[in-house]
């Protein structure tokens, strides 16, 4: 590809150039889209459990406060993040540091809270699988569970922006990336107080 | 690096893993290709045992080993044949077959673009397909035999691996195929999208898309939106499978032993996989659509009839395919009122259909038709899509779709509507594009023999099914042997076979013509149609980037053709006017009103 853009284009500059505009032209798009396209997917499974439920037998099960704890987390590691594209926009480049570390520390810890939620509900005879379990336990593990698979992708893609933080890669030309992470991490933070709210009032 | 490893690299990263579109295009129709006539010769086999059931035949035995034992087809296999058929045609073949290679090749050509959004993703998009289609053949191989459930796969055939002897390796690699394969075309759909939104040259505003990008687009965003749901229908029945959850399964007996599984329901499957199946018939079907659209215009050499309607009747078709997926449903127990409205909802999609037939009927009338094998199969696409459509109106009303439901009449109705209107359009796409792809051209009498045999044979395929479906008879038996009641269908049966089995060596013309033409055919010229389009605008010779220079600015719609002055003389001397010709002065571009 880029030996023929070359011989079209003048220059390995304007190459560059080209790059860059298309990243900054596609990039956002291709991450709505993706969103619009997880947004199916748990469309699907919390219609499947309206479904279910119209079937009869679904028992209320008493959700962990653990939960409830997350969900301050993950909203708090939202704002955190918001301030740490902030910063970088006013070239305030130590506070932006500290807020994207702050972040995924947050990130990180919501995980263990999840955690700390399915250990209580083991221990209280709710089981993901097996002859014990039941439907709507299955169904709450497997959309926390899911949710945290999309999470550990956020994770990622935010230590990757932590990284270039660090060593000061971000301008106001180059921030695409950042502000991709950005909306990912936001869409994972509704992703949950949906599910939460969904959980809480449907299964619980 | 010696020239030798470069030569070696060179080759990895020009045939294998490139990121030109027009390199990945070709990769998806050879291996659609591929894997259609593998589903095409599956048909072939259980035609034999349908038309003459329990007779040998020996000489498939060389072929088939154990599947077709003394020459006689073993009952398992047969249904473990249909299942794949089904599966290997619908998404292989019409979804990433079609889909893949024309997006590919088109979205970028036609709007003037130097590639796709991303070229990386794409290549994704393609290897994706690629190992789904291995995982999907070597399930035929594993114990057992590859999945037998049907391709829609209902539980608990398809959630209890000790059901059938296709429930177990077979099921397993048939889940993991098909959800490499909703990964493929996921990530192949976001692209095309970001692609047409964001990439398209100067001048080229969405009223002056070609129609097939209006297609490829809508068929992309149905995409989208639908695979997902599919994705978490196969994950609750992997975990059902697997972990012993009960999201499909109630209290269930097997082999007189009860199961653990208490509760689920094998209906939310159901709900889940034909809120995915019924778009998907229009994933198949719209790019097909659009093709005819294009190819009919461009060789009736008249402007297409309606433009702004052919968009809007899609769209129409497009959001309605999401509320229709109840009417594959009416016997599950469904609440009547409910089966009412989704009988409504789908004798909707009845209006866009006929708006689109009827302004193709309106585009061929009185032109100027140059006929040519992709002309032809246009034209038998509008054939197929009104026979087929009739026919919905059948199955989509709750109260006639009862008395047929899971009869030949609905596998003659969705072989002739979707199957054969959609592989009808990919061959006219393919005979249409076969310059742009292969810079060569095919013989034009190699493909209307091809036409003529393949239409006839189908339609003496298909149309015969519908009676076999008034008379009662059901879909996926091995034999009607034992039933006094069908034993009159049996001629039925074999003059069905007869048609199938030309209908398949018809197919091989297509597959000697393709080979030989893309090595040996004659050169291309650029524009062979004489058609307006931006892709007829790039040299015939590939190279990564599309246009030498600028991407050429686009100033009215792809349509003008036998455009004519107050005197009646052709505008600029041609009876086609290319997108890139500026406007003249008083001249309306035609995609505005």
């Amino acid at each position: 590809m880029e030996e023929n853009i070359k011989q079209m284009t003048t220059s390995a500059e304007e190459n560059i150039n080209y790059k860059e505009e298309l990243k900054r032209k596609t990039s956002k798009p291709l991450i709505w889209i993706g969103i619009v396209s997880i947004i199916m997917f748990f469309g699907g499974l919390t219609s499947a459990v309206i479904v279910s439920q119209g079937g009869g037998s679904f028992l209320a099960i008493e959700m962990p406060f653990a939960f409830t704890i997350s969900t301050f987390i993950i909203v708090l590691s939202s704002l955190t993040f918001q301030f740490g594209l902030i910063s970088v926009k006013k070239g305030n480049f130590s506070t932006a540091k500290l807020s994207i570390t702050l972040t995924l520390v947050l990130g990180l810890s919501f995980i263990i809270t999840q955690y700390m939620g399915w250990t209580v509900l083991h221990d209280n005879g709710y089981y993901a699988a097996g002859k014990d379990s039941t439907q709507e336990s299955s169904f709450l593990y497997l959309l926390t569970g899911l949710h945290v698979v999309h999470l550990i992708g956020g994770l990622f893609s935010l230590l990757f922006v932590l990284v270039k933080t660090m060593k000061n890669k971000y301008s106001l030309e180059t921030i695409t990336g950042m502000q991709v992470s950005i909306t990912y991490w936001h869409f994972l933070g509704a992703l949950w107080v949906y599910l939460f709210l969904f959980l809480r009032f449907i299964i619980a | 690096m010696s020239t030798h490893q470069h030569h070696t690299k060179d080759f990895l990263f020009t045939y294998v893993f490139s990121t030109d579109h027009k390199m990945i295009s070709k990769q998806f129709l050879i291996t659609g290709f591929l894997m259609g006539f593998i589903g095409l010769i599956m048909s072939t086999l259980f035609r034999l045992q349908l038309g003459w059931p329990g007779e040998s035949f020996e000489i498939v035995e060389l072929l088939m080993g154990s599947w077709q034992e003394n020459g006689v087809m073993n009952p398992d296999k047969y249904l473990a044949l249909v299942t794949m058929h089904g599966t290997i045609m619908v998404f292989f073949l019409l979804t990433a077959g079609l889909s893949g290679t024309f997006s590919n090749l088109l979205i970028p050509l036609q709007i003037g673009a130097r590639d796709m959004a991303s070229g990386f993703l794409n290549m994704l998009s393609y290897w994706f397909f690629f190992v789904s289609s291995v995982i999907m053949l070597i399930s035929l191989f594993v114990e057992g035999g590859s999945a037998s459930a049907g391709w829609t796969i209902y539980p608990p055939l398809s959630a209890l691996p000790q059901a059938i002897p296709g429930s177990g390796a077979g099921m397993t690699l048939w889940l993991i195929a098909m959800s490499i394969f909703i990964v493929s075309s996921l990530i192949g759909s976001l692209n095309y999208i970001v692609t047409i939104f964001n990439l398209r040259t100067k001048g080229m505003s969405m009223t002056r898309l070609p129609l097939t990008i209006w297609a490829f687009l809508l068929t992309a965003v149905l995409g989208v939106l639908s695979f997902p749901v599919l994705l978490s229908a196969a994950l609750l029945l992997v975990f059902d499978r697997s972990f012993g959850t009960s999201f499909y399964l109630s209290d269930i007996y097997i082999g007189g032993q009860v199961l653990d599984h208490t509760g689920g329901s094998p209906i939310l499957f159901e709900h889940l996989f034909w809120f995915l199946g019924h778009p998907e018939v229009y994933i198949v079907l719209l790019p097909a659509l659009g093709i005819t659209s294009e190819i009919i215009s461009t060789m009736s050499r008249k402007p297409i009839f309606g433009y702004r309607a052919m968009i809007g009747s899609m769209m129409a078709i497009a959001f309605l395919s999401f509320i229709v997926w109840g009417h594959h449903m009416f016997l599950t127990g469904m609440n009547p009122f409910l089966g009412s409205v989704f009988t409504f909802t789908t004798l909707l999609i009845a209006i866009p259909s006929a708006v689109k037939v009827f302004n193709y009927l309106t585009t061929l009338w009185k032109g100027n038709i140059v006929f040519t094998p992709a002309t032809l199969f246009s034209v038998g696409l509008v054939s197929t899509f009104i026979s087929g459509g009739v026919t919905g109106l059948v199955l989509g009303n709750s109260a006639l779709d009862i008395n047929v439901h899971d009869t030949y009449f609905v596998i003659g109705h969705f072989h002739i509507v979707m199957g054969l209107s959609a592989i009808f359009g990919m061959f006219a796409g393919v005979y249409h594009w076969f310059p742009k792809l292969f810079g060569r051209m095919m013989n034009n009498n190699l493909g209307n023999l091809h036409f003529w045999f393949t239409i006839v044979c189908s339609y003496g395929v298909f149309f015969p099914m519908h009676f076999l479906g008034f008379a009662g008879v059901p879909r996926r038996y091995y034999t009607f042997s034992e039933f006094p009641m069908f034993e009159e269908m049996i001629s039925i049966n074999e003059f069905i076979s007869i048609f199938a089995i030309i209908a398949m060596l018809a197919q091989l013309v297509f597959f000697f013509n393709f080979v030989y033409s893309a090595l040996r055919g004659p050169k291309a010229p650029m524009n062979p149609w004489r058609a307006n389009s931006l892709e007829w605008t790039t040299p015939v010779e590939h190279f990564h980037g599309n246009w030498y220079g600028e991407i050429p600015t686009v100033y009215r719609w792809p349509y003008d053709y036998s455009k004519v002055d107050s005197n009646g003389d052709y505008l600029y001397g041609e009876d086609f006017i290319p997108q890139t010709t500026p406007l003249g002065k008083n001249e309306k571009d035609g995609g505005e009103h």
